[in-house]
């Protein structure tokens, strides 16, 4: 197990100015943390920085085990996701034939999961030519084909409409009862609300409150966090 | 001088009592890896010729010799290169040495493509973790060999998002754009090697036969543009294939590692 996830005092920069940070977290036991926030908050750059595609320059961030046993267990699902020239199968299967599976095994874990995530009918497609949630569905399936103990979402969801939203979260709160941990962010406070077990308030690139999902929108702690509940502008 | 309007850097080299002088463009990444320092000299040493070198990339390279701005191009990619051959614009095409391009990318490697088994694996990689990458994206011999790259891994990177930034630029500008933003590259080996700013960045890829990099000798037709002196690209030609070339070339290194390797077929 690659968890708790210890975050002190974590910092990161670019071109001198610091994106995110000093940030401090305890990351155990809830099987899904939400990060929300005002836009330009550091959400996407936190998320980043804990998966290790941004780097750390101050601070430290300590799994339970080495940063290279920890990177094949993780995935990143982004809000854009690339989808490779091929087809929805081949899509899916590619992170098990980059880990050097046999293409029969491969192929055939990703026919599983493009039924489990609705894109069986279309298997054969070109992944290009999917519509934004199918991509969003697939990009899905291939983070979780590896079967990672953690997966980020960078705003998953954001820009489909409900349905195809529906569809994710069907698939998310699936993967969270079979006990993977998802870290993600969203803007949408429906979602936070729907999927969450632990909320992180994130706010000019720093941490301004954490707390158990529940209390955290029944009674907010900060000014700020009532007032983004609220609906306010908050910067 | 359509070259001087086009903003091409021009180096004049040797000026001392040069008989003869030839104009000839060379890619970025030819001029940053150091071995024009060393051939230019010996060859006005042993010809009494005066190269000038207008350092560009290699699609720039191209058009020059298409317009008769110079008399001989030194570029990479062979595919444009024939296709100046077959237009008639260069008599001929004599492959004179190969390097290498590399991945490099920051230390932490997020994207993990020193496991990967081969190049478009690893720009895979760094698609699907959309770590930012830094392309040449100037329709040089490295960036068309980027594009090549891409096209095998089954990806346009230009559609996919802001973490593919290309920068316009030469070989040196680009390092030092990754070197800034941490950013992955794909950057010929000499350039890289010589590379003084190279910050957090590591060389994570290299070894893909498919990162092979043939650099090539074309002389400008003198049929198109009777003002090409023929008379002294053969010249030069005759001296980039000798074995005294092969000598110089194969024993430039940088840190103790062979930068290139002659492989002309010798004129003798």
């Amino acid at each position: 197990m690659v968890f708790p996830l210890v975050v002190t005092d974590a910092e990161t920069r670019r071109r001198g100015k610091v994106l995110v940070g000093p940030v401090t977290l305890h990351l155990a036991g809830a099987a899904a943390t939400v990060i929300i926030g005002p836009n330009g908050s550091g959400k996407t750059t936190l998320l980043r920085l804990l998966h290790g595609t941004a780097r750390l320059h101050a601070g430290s961030i300590t799994w339970q085990v080495p940063m290279d046993e920890v990177r094949p267990m993780q995935s990143f699902v982004f809000q854009r996701p690339v989808m490779l020239r091929r087809s929805v199968v081949d899509n899916i299967a590619y992170p098990l034939l980059v880990r050097g599976v046999a293409k029969s095994t491969a192929v055939a874990q990703a026919h599983d999961w493009a039924k489990r995530v609705g894109l069986h009918a279309m298997s054969d497609r070109a992944a290009t030519s999917l519509s934004g949630g199918e991509q969003q569905k697939l990009a899905l399936a291939r983070a979780f084909i590896t079967d990672p103990q953690v997966v980020f979402l960078d705003e998953p969801s954001a820009s489909l409409d409900g349905r195809a939203t529906a569809e994710i979260e069907a698939i998310l709160q699936a993967q969270k009862a079979q006990g993977t941990r998802l870290i993600m962010s969203t803007h949408d406070m429906g979602q936070a609300r729907r999927i969450a077990d632990e909320i992180i308030f994130l706010r000019g690139g720093q941490v301004h409150e954490t707390s158990p999902a529940a209390p955290f929108f029944d009674t907010p702690q900060t000014d700020a966090a009532r007032a983004f509940l609220k609906g306010d502008i908050v910067e | 001088m359509k070259w001087l309007l086009c903003a091409v850097t021009l180096l004049w080299k040797s000026a001392v009592q040069a008989q003869d002088s030839l104009r000839m463009a060379v890619t970025t990444s030819f001029h940053n890896s150091g071995l024009a320092d060393v051939l230019l000299p010996e060859i006005q040493k042993d010809l009494g010729l005066e190269v000038q070198l207008l350092i560009v990339g290699t699609g720039q390279a191209l058009r020059l010799g298409q317009a008769g701005d110079v008399d001989a191009i030194l570029v990479h990619s062979r595919a444009a290169e024939e296709a100046f051959i077959a237009e008639g614009y260069g008599t001929h095409r004599r492959e004179i040495m190969y390097n290498d391009f590399v991945i490099v990318g920051p230390q932490e490697d997020p994207a993990g493509i020193t496991d990967a088994t081969d190049a478009a694996q690893s720009l895979g990689q760094i698609a699907l973790a959309q770590a930012p990458f830094v392309s040449r994206g100037d329709d040089s011999g490295t960036h068309k060999k980027e594009q090549s790259l891409w096209q095998d891994a089954g990806l346009d990177p230009t559609v996919s998002g802001d973490w593919y930034r290309a920068v316009g630029a030469g070989m040196g500008a680009a390092l030092n754009t990754a070197s800034g933003m941490e950013a992955y590259v794909l950057s010929d080996r000499a350039s890289w090697l010589n590379f003084a700013n190279k910050g957090e960045l590591a060389l994570l890829f290299a070894g893909d036969p498919a990162l092979f990099n043939q650099y090539a000798y074309l002389p400008v037709n003198a049929q198109r543009h009777p003002h090409v002196r023929s008379d002294l690209t053969a010249r030069l030609e005759g001296w980039l294939t000798s074995d005294r070339a092969a000598a110089l070339i194969d024993g430039y290194m940088i840190d103790g590692e062979q930068l290139f390797v002659f492989n002309a077929q010798t004129s003798d």
